[in-house]
């Protein structure tokens, strides 16, 4: 793929879960090395959406290319290689609670990567030392905070280098500076590795410090509101919905 | 890069005067491919670039593996963004206060306490499960009463089958070995007591104990712990409701109520099973019958109901403590109903011999 193509566009995307569609007329496009939030209030749809850009539910309607391929008319084999470039961390972290977390990060790395178990070894040391859970590796996903599950979450969502991450609601119930430091963290994955960062937040303060483009989702229409820089919704002239989200939550925190 | 063109990821290690290790480092370094080992002895290591092509985080990892205990480490010669990741796994004081390890001093005491603890917590369920079920056997607490019904139905009427299978080949197994034994001294018309004896006083019971902790007990703790892990539990405590008294009271007493019935059937299902084998032998049905009628007494089949009320009741209590012990994750959930299958057959058994003892003593 081409270094300089955009990594994530849609096209009049439309998202939803059986029959009813949740958002609708959903178009952008993100360049590589970027931080993507999907933004608005809540139930309108940002972790739906979220799945549908990360190939992990189909869209309802339109188009939506991630690394430049079409995930909804690839086949099976181009849709998996394409997934095993992007990583997921869920709400919940979904670490599996029978391994500990080494085994947690080895296992996508085993499966998909013919190297030694030393190697593999040493590629989950590190990832692990990155999200600082040095420390942790040994323990199992019950033994843990929320905060270091998130980071561990994380750790094993880089698992594999991927070219674009997602994280769906990276911060909460976390405490305000856990938080504060698992922003550091994504700008610094997103410095050190390039890599392009998709997230679903309700944290404006959040978004403001990470984000470099924001997605808000108008629940009242169920379209995509507006696409912008966060700290352009901070503007009264800007997407009235969004300046209103943005600016209760600025002024509240 | 092409993947055609890329070299293969190469080291050389080049020893300096006053202790200085210069490690030149070339080729492609990516994670999908073999990395070179190193034997590495040192405390002051420089890493150079020499011909590096292209690399992803094997090469940081790698870096970070090898070297991390390395007093002095220098990176200079290396691009940015490598040293950034070299610098990303460096241990970070921030995150400290989440991760502090503990030595085996602080482990044998926290292993301690837990020990004590469990104890502590088991005999705290015993007293809250007696408390309870005594204030609803006395009318001072309401019973939960859907609970209750599901609960007869799902451990009582819906293990029949596979109570009367046991039961009935366990009866067959002892008929067939008792034959086989009895026949060699002429007294094959005994094996009618030797199963009719066995199945009332020990294994109707025993059997009816055993499944009721592989069939309830589990099913007990599986529920209970998904319910910690989903804070019902926490719900019901919030909502001024005891957990114990709600859900383990329903569980027990339907429990305490099926399993002696069940153990009956088992019983008579285990000397008909009995009755097959031996009629198929030298036995007649008549002969049979009328055997295992002169060996029962009333004494044995109290004998066999007492020790299922308490197979029952251990059964049941086990699966309701282990499941409201459960760690709040999948893994716990498992744990939970594996360990209380353990736990109550292993009381179980306890119970049965301890059992044997009084029951002898008293020439029961």
């Amino acid at each position: 793929m081409d270094a300089t193509a955009p990594i994530l566009k849609c096209n009049k995307l439309s998202v939803g879960y059986g029959d009813v569609c949740v958002m609708k007329d959903i178009s952008f496009t993100l360049e590589r090395g970027k931080i993507l939030a999907i933004v608005g209030p809540s139930g309108c749809g940002k972790s739906t959406l979220m799945r549908v850009l990360g190939g992990l539910d189909e869209p309802m309607s339109g188009n939506c290319e991630l690394l430049g391929v079409d995930l909804s008319q690839a086949d099976t084999r181009v849709r998996e290689t394409t997934l095993r470039q992007s990583g997921f961390l869920f709400q919940g972290s979904a670490l599996f609670s029978s391994l500990t977390l080494r085994e947690n990060i080895e296992m996508p790395m085993r499966e998909f990567l013919k190297i030694s178990s030393s190697q593999i070894r040493q590629l989950a040391e590190y990832k692990l030392a990155c999200v600082g859970l040095s420390d942790a590796i040994d323990k199992l996903p019950s033994e843990i905070s929320g905060g270091m599950a998130k980071r561990a979450g994380i750790a094993r969502a880089m698992a594999l280098d991927p070219e674009i991450l997602f994280l769906d609601e990276p911060s909460a119930g976390l405490d305000p500076l856990t938080s504060e430091r698992l922003d550091d963290l994504i700008l610094k994955v997103r410095e050190s590795f390039n890599t392009t960062i998709v997230l679903v937040s309700h944290e404006v303060p959040s978004i403001l410090h990470t984000a470099d483009y924001c997605v808000y989702l108008d629940s009242d229409t169920a379209t995509m509101g507006a696409y912008a820089p966060p700290k352009d919704f901070l503007d009264p002239k800007s997407h009235a919905k969004a300046h209103s989200f943005f600016s209760r939550a600025v002024t509240t925190s | 890069m092409s993947e055609k063109s890329a070299r293969q990821a190469s080291i050389s290690t080049e020893n300096q005067t006053g202790g200085l290790t210069i490690i030149k480092i070339g080729g492609c370094w990516r994670i999908d491919q073999p990395l070179p080992s190193l034997n590495f002895k040192g405390d002051n290591v420089k890493i150079v670039n020499e011909n590096l092509d292209d690399f992803d985080s094997a090469l940081p990892a790698w870096i970070h593996y090898n070297f991390k205990n390395v007093r002095e480490l220098d990176l200079s010669e290396l691009p940015n963004r490598l040293q950034s990741l070299v610098r990303l796994a460096e241990k970070n004081t921030q995150w400290k206060s989440e991760d502090e390890k503990s030595d085996l001093l602080e482990k044998f005491g926290v292993w301690g306490i837990e020990s004590f603890g469990s104890w502590g917590r088991a005999m705290d369920h015993i007293g809250q499960t007696s408390s309870g079920l005594i204030r609803t056997l006395i009318g001072r607490s309401k019973v939960n009463w859907a609970d209750f019904t599901l609960q007869l139905q799902t451990s009582g009427v819906d293990a029949l089958p596979i109570v009367a299978l046991l039961g009935f080949l366990t009866g067959l197994i002892m008929a067939y070995v008792g034959l086989i034994q009895l026949r060699q001294v002429g007294a094959t018309v005994y094996v009618a007591n030797l199963v009719a004896l066995a199945m009332t006083r020990e294994m109707g019971a025993l059997m009816t104990g055993i499944i009721a902790c592989g069939r309830t007990s589990t099913s007990f703790a599986s529920q209970l712990g998904s319910m910690n892990v989903s804070q019902e539990s926490d719900a019901l405590r919030a909502l001024g409701i005891n957990p114990v008294e709600y859900l383990a009271v329903p569980r027990i007493l339907a429990v305490t109520l099926m399993i002696p019935l069940l153990s009956l059937f088992a019983t008579f299902v285990g000397i008909f099973g009995g009755m097959i084998v031996a009629c198929a032998g030298d036995l007649s049905i008549d002969q049979y019958l009328n055997q295992a009628i002169k060996a029962i007494t009333f004494k044995s089949f109290l004998v066999g109901f007492i020790k299922s009320f308490f197979f029952a009741f251990i059964a049941a209590w086990a699966g309701c403590y282990r499941g409201y012990v459960a760690q709040r994750s999948a893994l716990g959930v498992g744990d939970a109903a594996t360990s209380a299958a353990v736990l109550g057959i292993t009381l179980i058994v306890i119970a049965d011999a301890i059992f044997a003892v009084i029951f002898n003593l008293y020439n029961f």
